[in-house]
């Protein structure tokens, strides 16, 4: 056997994977006996090809090619809506193609082995074991600048309550968000089977008097994230291509840009004027989005200062979004996700 | 009747010098070993919190362990680090960890290094707190399980929850404001390694190096044998005599970085050697080297 052989001997027989040999999805030559003969023709990730997989999963196979996490078009449709129809055919040739699609997802990098972040992958996820799930070593990598570290309290707050309960990602997200269903979704917020607390904590069902006022009186005015994210999350800052962005932690509110009946916690996202400057895309259309959008925080606890304290919103106004807060030079759009609560003290008078 | 009288003001001397130790009595050692576990695990009195990350916990566990991960113990609050949650959501996470007033709970966690050997000290410390008599910490915690060869599981323990209410111990955490009015009146000890003990370094969320002014240290590494156990009682025994001396009845604050780490002499001075009146300065140099008008030395 070759000395550096990453299969154990034990997982081949169990698996049907591997039924066919290693030859079935990486190709080179099996029965070769040297290193150059055998790598001819191999391929060291086999899934980025969806028919390897596919002769199998036919029908995940078939659906996951249009999957967000496969296609990576929410890194081209959102910050679209800042270019004009010239520019957005360059980003999707210069920018698109070589940088943002490079984060694409093969089905190895769920159930195999730890995708790569900035090149550097942890390595097979259980010694080449075909797994169903392992979030803390797939998820997390790709998640791990915002998400996942939030959810974990590793940034610093309290851990999602959830995180405390023992669940991990994919109890709330359900596999047909990542396989998909066949439809070509342009973003993560268009994707109907996105989870929603109210699939769980539904309305009427509290333990509490208090909180069964406070949840009919905000109803439909204001996302659960904004009482109960229990503190600061990361948002970015001022990112150019090749140089990356910087990050520091924050908790916002205002209106959530695309819905602005609702307030909501909301992440700076780090496009900023001359982010695709080297691209030669000035941005002719910056000021039609914000530099902020509605953040689904993973940090959910069940009290927080605001559930404590109406005072907190109402008379301090606490981390809601004003004029002198906003970013500099940011989009004139966000101006329009500014909004003062009302003080209950006054009569009601902002 | 002078001699009736006698005999009841004796009687009532002994009951009131006894009550405390009847109250304090425990039904099980503060530091229990794998073989103690393993021979208990069938108990129902016994509850055993995993407090390592639920990635952890799910790839393998104690038999019938309850996760509560260590950030459900200990939060940030007000810009410190490792502070007590508000007492609401602490009386929450025991109720729903099955954990009753009549419980022996046994802390497990990672003993690999020293912040994770002192995360479960301070779980430890927080449950007595919050009202919990029959508290112990797993000597060398799961990587000891796991190396003595011991049954572990995979299923993930869901507990029944009950209802926990307490009298929190107020005593056993100090703020800022009490340590300042004691310098010079009780024994202070910081229980950071010597270099940052005596200013040569410090934490980057630290303001300044240094130490309270007084303070005499106490490293928590030299509890710890290097397999991650804890040293003997006699010698643990020593070395806090050596530093402190045997009085067990003198007022000691310990302190750290974040009121984490310190736990862990806090507990073996009061659960283990019988020190009377420890209590953990929560804030530590997070809090106090902020503060300009707290006294510093070097």
């Amino acid at each position: 056997m070759y000395k550096a052989y990453l299969v154990d001997k034990g997982l081949i027989g169990n698996d049907p994977h591997f039924l066919e040999g290693c030859g079935s999805c990486h190709f080179g030559d099996e029965k070769a006996m040297t290193k150059e003969k055998a790598h001819k023709g191999f391929v060291k990730r086999p899934s980025d090809n969806l028919k390897t997989c596919e002769n199998c999963h036919g029908g995940i196979a078939k659906t996951y090619k249009d999957a967000l996490h496969y296609t990576t078009h929410g890194q081209k449709y959102v910050v679209s809506g800042r270019f004009s129809p010239n520019e957005s055919k360059i980003f999707n040739e210069k920018v698109f193609e070589r940088s943002c699609r490079s984060c694409h997802a093969s089905c190895g990098d769920c159930h195999v082995k730890s995708p790569a972040i900035g090149g550097l992958s942890s390595g097979l996820l259980k010694g080449h074991k075909f797994v169903k799930k392992d979030e803390g070593k797939t998820c997390a990598l790709c998640h791990g600048g915002r998400v996942y570290p939030e959810f974990t309290g590793d940034y610093g707050g309290s851990a999602d309550i959830h995180y405390q309960k023992g669940m991990t990602c994919l109890d709330c997200h359900k596999s047909t968000e990542f396989h998909g269903t066949g439809i070509a979704y342009k973003t993560r917020k268009d994707i109907k089977e996105r989870p929603a607390c109210i699939n769980c904590h539904k309305s009427g069902s509290e333990k509490t008097e208090q909180a069964k006022s406070a949840h009919k009186t905000h109803q439909n005015r204001l996302s659960c994230y904004a009482c109960h994210s229990s503190g600061t999350y990361r948002n970015c800052y001022d990112c150019h291509i090749d140089k990356g962005a910087t990050s520091k932690p924050g908790f916002i509110l205002g209106l959530n840009p695309r819905d602005k009946k609702t307030v909501t916690t909301l992440r700076v996202i780090p496009t900023v004027r001359d982010t695709f400057k080297e691209a030669g895309i000035k941005m002719e259309k910056f000021d039609a989005l914000p530099n902020y959008w509605d953040a689904a925080t993973h940090n959910i606890k069940k009290r927080t200062e605001r559930t404590r304290s109406c005072e907190v919103c109402h008379e301090e106004r606490k981390d809601f979004l004003t004029r002198e807060t906003l970013i500099k030079n940011g989009s004139k759009a966000n101006e329009s996700l500014i909004y003062t609560p009302k003080s209950i003290k006054s009569g009601g008078k902002r | 009747m002078i001699k009736k009288t006698a005999l009841c003001s004796v009687m009532l001397l002994i009951l009131a010098l006894a009550i405390p130790f009847v109250l304090c009595a425990r039904d099980v050692d503060p530091i229990v070993s794998t073989e103690w576990l393993e021979k208990n695990l069938t108990n129902p009195r016994v509850t055993v919190i995993d407090i390592r990350k639920v990635e952890e916990y799910k790839a393998g566990h104690i038999p019938n362990a309850v996760n509560v991960i260590y950030g459900s113990w200990a939060v940030m609050k007000a810009g410190l680090r490792n502070e007590l949650p508000p007492t609401d959501d602490l009386f929450d996470l025991i109720g729903s960890a099955g954990i009753g007033s009549d419980s022996i709970v046994v802390v497990v966690g990672k003993s690999d290094n020293i912040p994770n050997r002192t995360d479960v000290s301070r779980v430890a410390w927080t449950l007595k707190y919050a009202g919990i008599q029959n508290v112990a910490i797993l000597d060398g915690g799961y990587d000891k399980w796991v190396a003595d060869k011991k049954a572990v599981s995979t299923d993930a323990v869901k507990p029944k929850p009950k209802p926990y209410q307490a009298k929190v111990n107020e005593d056993l955490f100090v703020k800022k404001d009490y340590v300042m009015n004691n310098i010079g009146k009780v024994i202070i000890v910081d229980v950071r390694e010597p270099d940052f003990f005596e200013g040569k370094k410090k934490l980057d969320f630290v303001a300044k190096t240094g130490r309270i002014k007084g303070a005499v240290n106490l490293p928590t590494s030299k509890a710890f044998k290097s397999d991650g156990t804890f040293k003997g009682k006699d010698e643990l025994a020593s070395i806090v005599a050596n530093t402190i001396g045997k009085d067990t009845t003198k007022e000691i604050i310990v302190y750290c970085d974040t009121g984490k780490v310190s736990t862990t002499w806090a507990y073996i001075m009061t659960e283990l050697l019988g020190y009377k009146n420890v209590k953990d300065y929560d804030g530590s140099t997070e809090e106090w080297m902020k503060d300009s008008n707290a006294l510093i030395e070097p």
